[in-house]
């Protein structure tokens, strides 16, 4: 009794080809900004999660404070950003215990940071990363990088999804690109000059509120990281849920 | 588009290699030497895949020399190197990432008053020529040369046919290489004897 | 019950052992010069094809990852030293991620490194570069010659040919021994010296202005000069640069830095003042 009994299925053909290639990233949409003031700096984002068209969640924060002042944001992929502000803080605690509890510098905090993403410069986290707080001169500073880790010091950075729609409107309102004083024919550029948190505030909230109207991976809330010399304060405002 | 051309005649071989160093579509620099000398009496050209070539070249020029130290001074022969470099070029074919070099050697045998060009490409390929190109070098000269080639030759004679075998890919190549760098290795040794 | 416990304490032993060893090995290793830190690879057979599907967008527009690309530097000798000039745009794709990126790394105060391709790779490398510099510095109580700079940066990229840096740049300085230098130093390996070079997908537009005017014998002015306008024209022919012209010069004392040069602002000025760019109206 060996023979065998043919099986109903055996003639049944896959028709949809296996996907052989390792595809190891998704997008989670979201969008994230930073403003440094005069002496204060903002870590701004969404907190909506989606894939695809579907909405995951409604409430999932994407910004941290890290310790030692410093806020942090990796927006794009979700696992990613997240592995690696865990990277981060778990090697900060390392140096505390390391170096007796010695407060890590904004400047050394991007550095290390550019090290982290660079590790991975053959497998990249697929993250626009942010981070925000206050340099030796208790100045706000913003730095900004790229997915395998260049950075830069900047005044303001809009980062993830809706970066292409905030960032033109941050350099009009922060660094004043393309206005001229009244009067003077397009002569005289309009003079630079520090923003006030509440004025940073709106205008955080402007672009946020207007990312919604726009984009469909914007919504549902806004949290606001603020660093000043008293330390980090958060804020949450409702965005449109729709 | 690199030009190497070498030429065997009685006293010597004569190697021409060009000398402009291009990337994509600009020429980075018009005075670029494309041969490394090995000892005394061998000299190499190369063309091929850029880092490679010179990463290659200096390691073969690196390990004659080390070789040269070791032994008392005793330099390898033409044939001797052209073996050595024949078999790193197989090595490295066989290996993840082959070295894409391609190399003329010009050398003289002092002990049996000889010279040789040896030519070999990055498979590994190695044959003793009395005449040889790479490249598209070869398409416009190897038959200049089967035509006009003696066995008799002397230098000044070699030298005369070089010339038009330049001023042939001077004439059909569709960009410029910038002229030549030529040297002759001969009983004294490597000499550059470009214009 | 002898057996079990020799067991253990065997493998223990070789646990304690190989922990001995491995601390040794780690101490002999910061010992030798690393020349790269360690870099994590995808788990799987072919890391150049991953990195090439997920991240190259010639060859892949609608990949996720984009890296900053495209650029226009310069860098030339002369008779005054070194100039070297860039621009300061990164895109990824159609979008300009900044207009305001240093693509001059200070390397040391005697040597600077440009710019071209990766972003990342150039930043990281360079300054990777700079701290091999001060290591030469320290243990050969002298400061480290030009050539022996650029072959530090051209044996480290030549590792990683392959692999999928994108990087071309000129390493530039100024030592007693060699007097002003530049070598050009790209990611398949290249090493060249030479006195005059143009990197980036603006490189004929600069090689077009800088070709026509450059002598030998321009005053540093005049050289600074026309670094900042051959810039100004790839500027204005290649979509890919912009920004600002960022303007240094390199002489014996080391580096000096001449300025952040908006194009918005010295285009038509120096349109007016060389009655120039006349392929615009205004």
């Amino acid at each position: 009794m060996n023979s065998t009994v043919a099986s109903e299925y055996s003639s049944e053909v896959h028709s949809t080809p296996i996907e052989h290639r390792f595809n190891p990233y998704s997008d989670n949409g979201g969008t994230v900004l930073g403003i440094a003031g005069e002496d204060f700096a903002v870590l701004a984002g969404d907190t909506r999660q989606v894939v695809g068209y579907s909405i995951n969640s409604r409430y999932e924060p994407k910004i941290f404070n890290v310790g030692d002042d410093i806020v942090m944001t990796a927006n794009g992929f979700a696992a990613d950003g997240a592995a690696l502000i865990d990277k981060f803080k778990n090697q900060l605690k390392w140096y505390k215990f390391d170096h007796n509890g010695k407060k890590l510098s904004i400047k050394s905090a991007a550095r290390y940071i550019q090290h982290l993403l660079y590790g991975k410069r053959f497998f990249p986290y697929y993250v626009s990363t942010l981070i925000a707080g206050l340099d030796e001169e208790g100045k706000g500073a913003v730095y900004s990088y790229d997915p395998v880790g260049s950075y830069e010091k900047e005044q303001c950075r809009a980062g993830g999804a809706a970066a292409s729609l905030i960032m033109p409107f941050l350099d009009n309102q922060v660094n004043f690109k393309n206005q001229y004083v009244p009067g003077t024919d397009g002569k005289e550029k309009r003079p630079l000059r520090y923003l006030s948190l509440d004025e940073v505030l709106q205008l955080v909230k402007d672009a946020f509120s207007s990312a919604t109207e726009r984009h469909i991976q914007v919504g549902d809330g806004l949290e606001i990281f603020i660093v000043t010399k008293e330390g980090v304060r958060v804020e949450y405002y409702p965005l449109k849920r729709d | 588009m690199d030009i190497i051309l070498g030429i065997r005649v009685q006293e010597g071989t004569i190697i021409a290699a060009s000398k402009a160093a291009t990337r994509g579509i600009s020429i980075l620099k018009d005075t670029d030497d494309k041969t490394r000398i090995l000892n005394t009496h061998n000299l190499v050209a190369f063309t091929g895949e850029s880092g490679d070539t010179v990463h290659f070249t200096e390691y073969i020029q690196a390990n004659i020399q080390l070789h040269t130290m070791r032994e008392n001074d005793l330099e390898l022969s033409p044939s001797a190197v052209a073996s050595f470099v024949r078999n790193q070029l197989a090595t490295s074919l066989r290996s993840r990432k082959p070295y894409q070099v391609n190399v003329l050697l010009a050398g003289y045998d002092v002990k049996t008053n000889t010279p040789t060009l040896n030519w070999i490409d990055y498979l590994g390929t190695q044959t003793e020529l009395p005449y040889g190109a790479h490249g598209y070098a070869a398409f416009y000269c190897s038959s200049l040369l089967d035509r006009h080639y003696r066995t008799d030759m002397n230098i000044d004679e070699g030298l005369k046919l070089l010339d038009d075998c330049l001023e042939e890919l001077e004439r059909r190549m569709p960009i410029d290489f910038k002229g030549c760098y030529i040297k002759v290795v001969d009983k004294d040794g490597v000499r550059d004897i470009t214009k | 019950m002898n057996s079990i416990a020799q067991k253990y304490t065997h493998t223990n032993n070789n646990r304690i052992l190989n922990e001995i060893t491995s601390a040794r090995d780690g101490l002999a290793s910061t010992h030798q010069l690393e020349l790269a830190p360690s870099i994590q690879l995808p788990p799987i057979s072919q890391p150049t094809d991953f990195l090439r599907a997920h991240t190259d967008d010639a060859t892949n527009p609608d990949c996720k990852i984009k890296i900053a690309h495209g650029t226009t530097t310069l860098a030339f000798r002369f008779q005054g030293g070194i100039i070297v000039a860039v621009d300061s745009r990164a895109t990824q794709g159609n979008w300009i991620a900044s207009q305001t990126v240093k693509k001059v790394i200070e390397i040391n105060p005697f040597l600077l490194g440009t710019m071209a391709g990766g972003a990342a790779d150039c930043q990281y490398w360079e300054t990777w570069l700079g701290t091999q510099c001060r290591l030469h510095e320290l243990r050969e109580k002298e400061r480290i010659s030009v050539a022996a700079a650029s072959k530090i940066l051209g044996n480290l990229v030549y590792e990683y040919k392959g692999m999928g840096l994108s990087m071309g740049t000129m390493v530039c300085g100024y030592t007693k021994k060699e007097g002003p230098t530049i070598y050009y130093v790209d990611s398949d390996g290249t090493r060249l010296k030479g006195d005059l070079f143009c990197v980036g997908s603006g490189q004929t537009f600069a090689y077009g202005v800088l070709d026509s005017e450059y002598k030998w014998d321009l005053t540093i002015e005049e050289a600074l000069y026309l670094g900042k306008r051959s810039i100004l024209a790839a500027t204005h022919r290649d979509a890919y640069s912009g920004g600002s012209v960022n303007l240094f010069h390199v002489a014996e004392e080391g580096w000096v830095f001449h300025g952040n040069h908006n194009v918005g602002d010295i285009f038509y000025d120096i349109k007016e003042k060389e009655k120039s760019f006349n392929n615009v109206d205004g």
